[in-house]
C-alpha cells in the first residue's frame, strides 16, 4: 500500500484495456490487424508525441491478447550480447510452458545508428524473429529509419484531444476520491496540449497542496488563462469594438503584469511595420503610466489603458487565425537572476562609494573602471574586501 | 606607485587647490569666514568639484571634528525620502558642539528625488534650520523645486576647462612619477568629457600597467572599461531580428549596469557610423531623440528602448528597399 502511494499516478493509472485507452480507437485497430497478419509484417512503429500513451498501448496489446512483453530501449542494442541473451532464444523458439512474448522496442529515437550493432542489430532481429515487435519513437522520419520504416508497418497516434484528457483526470479523481473543481481539470487539460501524463502529473502535485496552497495556485492558473484570453482578443482581432475597449476587465493583474506581459509577446504576432506600430503604442502607454505616478493625474489612465489594449490590436489591418502559445514574460526573472549575481560587485560598489564619496549606482556603472584601480591588493585592503569579493574581482579581472 | 586610490588621495583639501571654479570659490571662502552658512545648492556636471567643495567646507568649518557634524546621504541610493528624513532627524538630534553652532548635511544627487520627495525635503530643512545647515548636490538646478532653490544659495560648478585638468594631471604625474604624452592627455581629456573624476580613475588604471603613459595604452584600458557594444544590437535590428536585439540589450544593460539614458546616447552616437543612407540616418536621429524624450516621461525605460529597436527593425526594412 505504501508503495502503491508513492509511483506516480502516470504509471499506476497507465491503462490496462484498450476501452481505458483514449482517443486512441484508429491505432488500435491498426495494431489488432497487424497480429493477427502476424508474421506478414514483423515489427509495428508507433509514432507520435510525448504523453499520448504509445507505450501504454503496447502494454494493452499485451493484457489483451495475454502476452507477456520482453522490453528493450535503445541502449541496449548497444551490446549485442545483451540482445541475444534476453531476446535471442526468446525470440527464435516459442517455449514450450511460457507466454506468448510481444517485444517492445521503446524510444527507438535515441538508437544510434554509427555505433557497432545499434541499429542493424535491431534490423537483424526484425528478420529473425519469431515474436511481434512493438517499436515506440516520437519521431521516425529521419534518413537512419528509412530501412527500419520499410520492415515495418507505421501507426500514428495523434495529439490526445483536451476532452479525452479531461475524461482520463476526472476518473483518476474519482478513483483516487478527491475532489477538484471542474474548472481546474479544465484548465489542466487544455495546458497540457495534448500530452497525458503531462496532464496526470499536473493533477498530482495540485493534489498534495493544501487547501490554502491550492486556492493560491489556481488563483495563479486563473490568471494565466485571464490573460491568455485578453491576449488573444488583442492580437487576433483588429478592430477595435466593445469587447476589446472592455478587454482587461476580466483580467485579475495588476497593470504593471499586463504591460509585461503584453511586451514579451509583440514579437510573436506582429512583424516589421506592425511592430513598430504596436511597440509605439506600448510606449505611449508607458508615458501616461509614468506620469500617473508623477504628477497623480488618474484621468491619464484612460490613455494609458487604450495604448495599452484598443491601440495595440489596431497595429494591425486583418484578423489573424490559429492559436499562439503566449509566454510568460521573462524579463522580471532576468533582472532578479542578474541581481543574484551581481551581488558581490554590489557589496564591493558599496565599499568603493563610500570611500570615493560617490553613490553606490555610480560605483556600478564605473566598475567595469574600478575593477581595473582594484587589481591593487593593497588598495583593496583600504576597502576592507572580503575574501569572496576578492575571488569575485579576480574573475572579472581574468575574463 | 602608492596604494591608495588616486581621486581621494589627490581630492583637493583646501579651497586653494580646487582648479577651475574661481568665481565659486571666492563666494564660498567669505561665506565660510564667517562662520555662519545658508543653506547651500550646488549644481553642475559630474567631476566638476560639487562633493570636493562641500568636504572642504566642513574641514574648514568644524576642523579636527568635521565627522561629528557631517552627515553625507546620497538620495539616488537612499530608499526614499523617509528613510532620508529618519537619518537626519537621529543625527540633528545633538546639537553641535564647538565654535560652530549647527552640523552640516550634504545631500548628493538631490535631483534624484522625486517633487513629492522634494517637497517633504524641504519641511525637513525648515524643521532641522536651528540645528542644521544642508548642502544639496544636483546635476540641474531645473530639477530641484523652486520653494528649496529659494531657501539656498545657489552655485553653479562650470565643466572644467581642459587646461584646468590638465594642471591637476601634471600634478599627480609629477608626484607619481608618470610621463604622459600630449596626444595620451588628449585622449583622456575626450574619454573622460570633462569630468575630474573619471580621468584620474583612467589615468590611475593606465599608470597600473605603466608608469609610461601613451595613446595606445589609454586606448586598451578604456576597451577593457567600455560596457559591450550596442552596436551589435543594432546589427540584428537591421537584419530584422527583433527578439535577439531586445535579448542582447538587456543583457547589457543587467550585466554592465547601464541605464537606459546611457544606451540611447551610446544609440545616438553610433547612428551616424552604421552603413545606410543618411536621410535614414536623420529619420533615426529623430526617432531616437522622440524615445529619449519619451524615456524621461515614461516609468519602464526597457519598453521605450523596444519601441526604439522595433523603428530600427522597420527602417532597416525599408532601407534596403
Amino acid at each position: 500500500m505504501i508503495n502503491q502511494i508513492n509511483i506516480p499516478w502516470s504509471e499506476k493509472y497507465r491503462p490496462t484495456k484498450y476501452s481505458f485507452l483514449k482517443g486512441q480507437e484508429l491505432a488500435i485497430e491498426k495494431i489488432r490487424n497487424f497480429l493477427k497478419n502476424f508474421p506478414k509484417k514483423k515489427a509495428i512503429i508507433l509514432y507520435g508525441p510525448t504523453g499520448v500513451g504509445k507505450t501504454s498501448l503496447a502494454y494493452v496489446v499485451a493484457a489483451e491478447t495475454d502476452s507477456e512483453i520482453l522490453e528493450l530501449n535503445a541502449s541496449d542494442f548497444r551490446d549485442k550480447q545483451k540482445i541475444s541473451s534476453v531476446i535471442g532464444p526468446a525470440s527464435i523458439q516459442n517455449s514450450l510452458f511460457g507466454k506468448y512474448k510481444i517485444i517492445l522496442v521503446d524510444e527507438v529515437d535515441g538508437i544510434s545508428s554509427s555505433e557497432k550493432g545499434g541499429l542493424s542489430e535491431l534490423l537483424a532481429l526484425i528478420e529473425k524473429t519469431s515474436f511481434p515487435i512493438i517499436i515506440t519513437a516520437n519521431d521516425i522520419w529521419d534518413k537512419k529509419f528509412s530501412l527500419l520504416r520499410e520492415k515495418s508497418e507505421l501507426v500514428q497516434l495523434k495529439n490526445l484531444d483536451y476532452k479525452n484528457i479531461f475524461e482520463l483526470l476526472n476518473e483518476i479523481c474519482k478513483k483516487e476520491n478527491i475532489v477538484v473543481p471542474k474548472e481546474v481539470l479544465l484548465s489542466i487539460s487544455i495546458k497540457a496540449r495534448g500530452d497525458a501524463r503531462a496532464a496526470i502529473n499536473d493533477l498530482q502535485s495540485l493534489s498534495k497542496l493544501d487547501e490554502g496552497i491550492l486556492a493560491k495556485e489556481l488563483d495563479e492558473r486563473n490568471k494565466e488563462q485571464s490573460i491568455f484570453y485578453a491576449l488573444h482578443a488583442i492580437f487576433k482581432f483588429a478592430k477595435i469594438d466593445d469587447r476589446i475597449l472592455r478587454v482587461y476587465d476580466e483580467v485579475n493583474m495588476t497593470t504593471d503584469e499586463i504591460f509585461l506581459w503584453i511586451e514579451e509577446n509583440i514579437p510573436l504576432e506582429y512583424k516589421g511595420e506592425e511592430l513598430a506600430k504596436a511597440f509605439d503604442a506600448l510606449s505611449r502607454a508607458d508615458v501616461f503610466r509614468g506620469r500617473v505616478h508623477r504628477q497623480q493625474h488618474w484621468r491619464f489612465l484612460v490613455y494609458q489603458n487604450f495604448f495599452i489594449g484598443p491601440a495595440i490590436a489596431a497595429s494591425k489591418k486583418y484578423n489573424r487565425t490559429g492559436m499562439t502559445n503566449y509566454r510568460k514574460p521573462l524579463r522580471i526573472l532576468k533582472i532578479w537572476l542578474q541581481n543574484q549575481r551581481n551581488k558581490k560587485k554590489l557589496s564591493i560598489s558599496e565599499k568603493y562609494a563610500k570611500f570615493c564619496h560617490i553613490s553606490k549606482k555610480q560605483a556600478m556603472k564605473d566598475f567595469l573602471l574600478i575593477r581595473l584601480i582594484l587589481k591593487n591588493k593593497k588598495i583593496r585592503k583600504q576597502l576592507k574586501l572580503t575574501q569572496e569579493e576578492e575571488e569575485y574581482l579576480d574573475k572579472t579581472l581574468d575574463s | 606607485m602608492t596604494n591608495e586610490i588616486w581621486t581621494e588621495k589627490y581630492r583637493p583639501k583646501k579651497f586653494e587647490e580646487v582648479v577651475g571654479q574661481e568665481e565659486v570659490i571666492k563666494r564660498v571662502k567669505s561665506l565660510v569666514n564667517s562662520l555662519n552658512i545658508p543653506h547651500l545648492l550646488f549644481a553642475g556636471p559630474a567631476g566638476t568639484g560639487k562633493s570636493t567643495v562641500a568636504l572642504i567646507v566642513v574641514k574648514e568649518l568644524f576642523k579636527e571634528s568635521w565627522r561629528e557634524n557631517y552627515l553625507e546621504l546620497n538620495a539616488s541610493d537612499e530608499r526614499g525620502i523617509d528613510v532620508i528624513r529618519q537619518k537626519v532627524k537621529d543625527f540633528a538630534r545633538t546639537r553641535a558642539l564647538g565654535a560652530v553652532p549647527f552640523k552640516v548635511i550634504f545631500l548628493d544627487e538631490a535631483d534624484a528625488l522625486t517633487r513629492e520627495a522634494q517637497q517633504a525635503l524641504r519641511r525637513t530643512m525648515e524643521n532641522f534650520t536651528n540645528t542644521c545647515r544642508f548642502i544639496l548636490s544636483c546635476n540641474y538646478s531645473s530639477k530641484i523645486i523652486d520653494p528649496i532653490q529659494s531657501r539656498c544659495v545657489v552655485f553653479r560648478f562650470q565643466l572644467l576647462e581642459k587646461k584646468s585638468i590638465k594642471k591637476r594631471i601634471d600634478l599627480i604625474c609629477a608626484s607619481e612619477s608618470l610621463t604622459i604624452t600630449p596626444e595620451a592627455f588628449d585622449a583622456l581629456y575626450e574619454y573622460s568629457e570633462g569630468d575630474c573624476r573619471r580621468i584620474i580613475n583612467l589615468l590611475q588604471a593606465t599608470a597600473s600597467i605603466s608608469p609610461n603613459i601613451t595613446i595606445d595604452l589609454i586606448n586598451t584600458i578604456v576597451s577593457q572599461a567600455k560596457p559591450t557594444d550596442v552596436r551589435i544590437v543594432l546589427d540584428y535590428c537591421l537584419a530584422g531580428d527583433f527578439e535577439n536585439a531586445r535579448k542582447k540589450l538587456l543583457d547589457i544593460m543587467l550585466k554592465d549596469s547601464v541605464s537606459g539614458t546611457d544606451i540611447i546616447k551610446a544609440i545616438q552616437k553610433e547612428i551616424w557610423n552604421l552603413k545606410i543612407d543618411e536621410e535614414l540616418k536623420v529619420r533615426l536621429t529623430e526617432k531616437t531623440g522622440e524615445i529619449e524624450f519619451r524615456l524621461v516621461e515614461g516609468s519602464d525605460e526597457f519598453i521605450q528602448l523596444e519601441a526604439l529597436l522595433a523603428g530600427f527593425v522597420l527602417a532597416g526594412k525599408k532601407g534596403k528597399v
